[in-house]
């Protein structure tokens, strides 16, 4: 009923709203750290072990079969540009899946909405692999297998579009996971091909226009080429559609977002 | 206080469409303590947690001009792996109140000790009660949701509980649940009955009590023939 009240009023009343959806978010935040990584110290560790792992088990794999880098001069870099954007997307789509089922004893407190959950859990995600993005690059720079990025903007944007994208799938997921649990398995079985379909060890402007028409459906793809053309001065994909990646990243976040507000009764949540 | 507007709830189990709520609408009075009580399955619960906002009725409206608590009951929002002070912090910061204030309360009220600093997954269900009623207590609501809980802890505990209560009282209205007609005597001086053929209020606990228990003679009569 916001008829009858003063607009000064309601201004006040979206500033509360407002104010109490940060604070939730923040105390959600807080809460996140402590149950993500809190309960083993090696928590964040694993998180830059992981791709870590990945780059050095590619690299010796590429290097013991003689193999020259798929671009540049350096196996590492090229293999990390790769690694750590299908990680970032990974990242999310993994953790938001389960977030409304995780969280119902959440729903107690009632300023608490499913949706700042989503929202604490992806804020989490982003700045942990920002900061891991940062450490692992400046890592290869140090050890002299990367120099600085030729196109730090581009960098920032890839990172960004990624995070939004992996989002999208993972808030559309979570919506579908909590009206069928099977849903998961789905999702883990269409990941998978991920790392081979993604650009992760081959540049997909050197590859066979008939391939390349599959693979640039893949919106990871477009993602690993948006970085790379960021990292590399001449790196210049021809297959980087970055409207194409964007409207996809935008279709499934407001699916996402949208599918939650309309079975959010059903959920039983507010 | 708290104001329905011709609200309805179903929830819908395997397919099945179970009303629970029927176009319901009731003020809640804002000097009074009032019980909700009928038998099982009859929608207590639920609607007390569409009256703290942490479910949505399917349709009409619902009106807090007052601070509402979260419902207080068996189930509890706490998280296995933390420790009590952390899920204490968490409650605080979400409220916006002084997470050291309220820990300290608790720990004055709840006599939990040592174990605060423990996760909860170590705690007995008595002590997850504690837990949460003194966390409920620390912060101030214009209105307390009691779903069953008073009766957890010894007597001391319960005699705890009462004081609080009591100061309470002057400042803060009670909606509470509750089988045990003593404390519905002792806390609330009105209520409602909600039944599976409608809900009615009463403007005195004793009518409330004696509709109650009518209502139950019935089923009784009901399920024995």
């Amino acid at each position: 009923m916001v008829a009858g009240i003063p607009s000064n009023q309601q201004n006040e009343r979206v500033r509360d709203a407002l104010a109490v959806q940060f604070r939730v978010i923040a105390a959600l935040v807080l809460r996140e750290t402590r149950a993500a990584y809190g309960t083993s110290q090696l928590g964040y560790l694993w998180e830059i072990i992981t791709p870590a792992a990945g780059t050095a088990i590619l690299v010796a794999i590429f290097t013991a079969i003689g193999r020259h880098p798929p671009f540049g001069s350096s196996f590492a870099l090229f293999f990390a540009t790769g690694l750590l954007t299908l990680f970032l997307f990974r990242k999310f789509a993994s953790s938001l899946m389960g977030v409304y089922d995780a969280n119902k004893a959440l729903m107690t407190y009632p300023p608490i909405k499913g949706t700042d959950v989503l929202y604490a859990r992806s804020l989490l995600i982003a700045a942990t692999q920002l900061v891991i993005t940062v450490l692992f690059y400046s890592g290869l720079g140090a050890w002299n297998l990367a120099g600085f990025p030729a196109y730090p903007e581009k960098l920032i944007e890839a990172f960004a579009v990624t995070a939004l994208l992996g989002f999208g799938f993972g808030a559309t997921n979570a919506v579908l996971v909590s009206y069928f649990e099977s849903w998961r398995q789905v999702v883990t079985i269409l990941m998978r091909p991920l790392i081979f379909i993604s650009a992760i060890f081959y540049v997909p402007s050197y590859m066979p226009p008939e391939v390349v028409d599959w693979l640039k459906w893949n919106p990871v793809l477009h993602c690993v080429e948006w970085m790379r053309n960021g990292y590399y001065a001449n790196y210049d994909s021809q297959v980087l559609d970055q409207s194409y990646v964007l409207t996809v990243a935008v279709l499934l976040t407001l699916t996402g977002l949208l599918g939650e507000r309309l079975t959010r009764q059903q959920r039983g949540g507010a | 206080m708290i104001e329905l507007h011709d609200i309805s709830k179903t929830y819908r189990v395997k397919g099945v469409k179970k009303p629970v709520i029927d176009r319901l609408s009731f003020t809640f009075p804002g000097d009074r303590n009032i019980a909700i009580l009928g038998p099982n399955g009859a929608g207590k619960s639920t609607l007390m947690r569409m009256l703290a906002g942490a479910e949505e009725p399917d349709e009409g409206e619902i009106i807090r001009s007052v601070r509402v608590s979260w419902p207080l009951g068996f189930a509890s929002g706490f998280n296995g792996s933390m420790t009590g002070v952390e899920n204490i912090r968490f409650v605080a910061r979400v409220y916006g109140v002084d997470a050291e204030a309220v820990i300290k309360y608790v720990q004055d009220f709840s006599e939990l000790n040592e174990s605060l600093r423990l996760p909860i997954k170590t705690y007995s269900s008595g002590m997850k009660a504690r837990l949460a009623f003194g966390m409920s207590m620390a912060v101030d609501f214009d209105c307390y949701l009691i779903d069953e809980i008073t009766a957890v802890g010894d007597q001391t505990f319960k005699k705890k509980s009462q004081a609080v209560f009591r100061e309470k009282l002057p400042h803060s209205r009670i909606i509470m649940i509750s089988h045990a007609m003593g404390q519905i005597r002792q806390y609330c001086d009105c209520g409602l009955l909600l039944t599976p053929q409608g809900v009615w209020y009463y403007n005195d606990v004793e009518d409330l009590i004696a509709a109650y228990e009518a209502s139950n003679e019935d089923t009784k009569r009901v399920n024995a023939l």
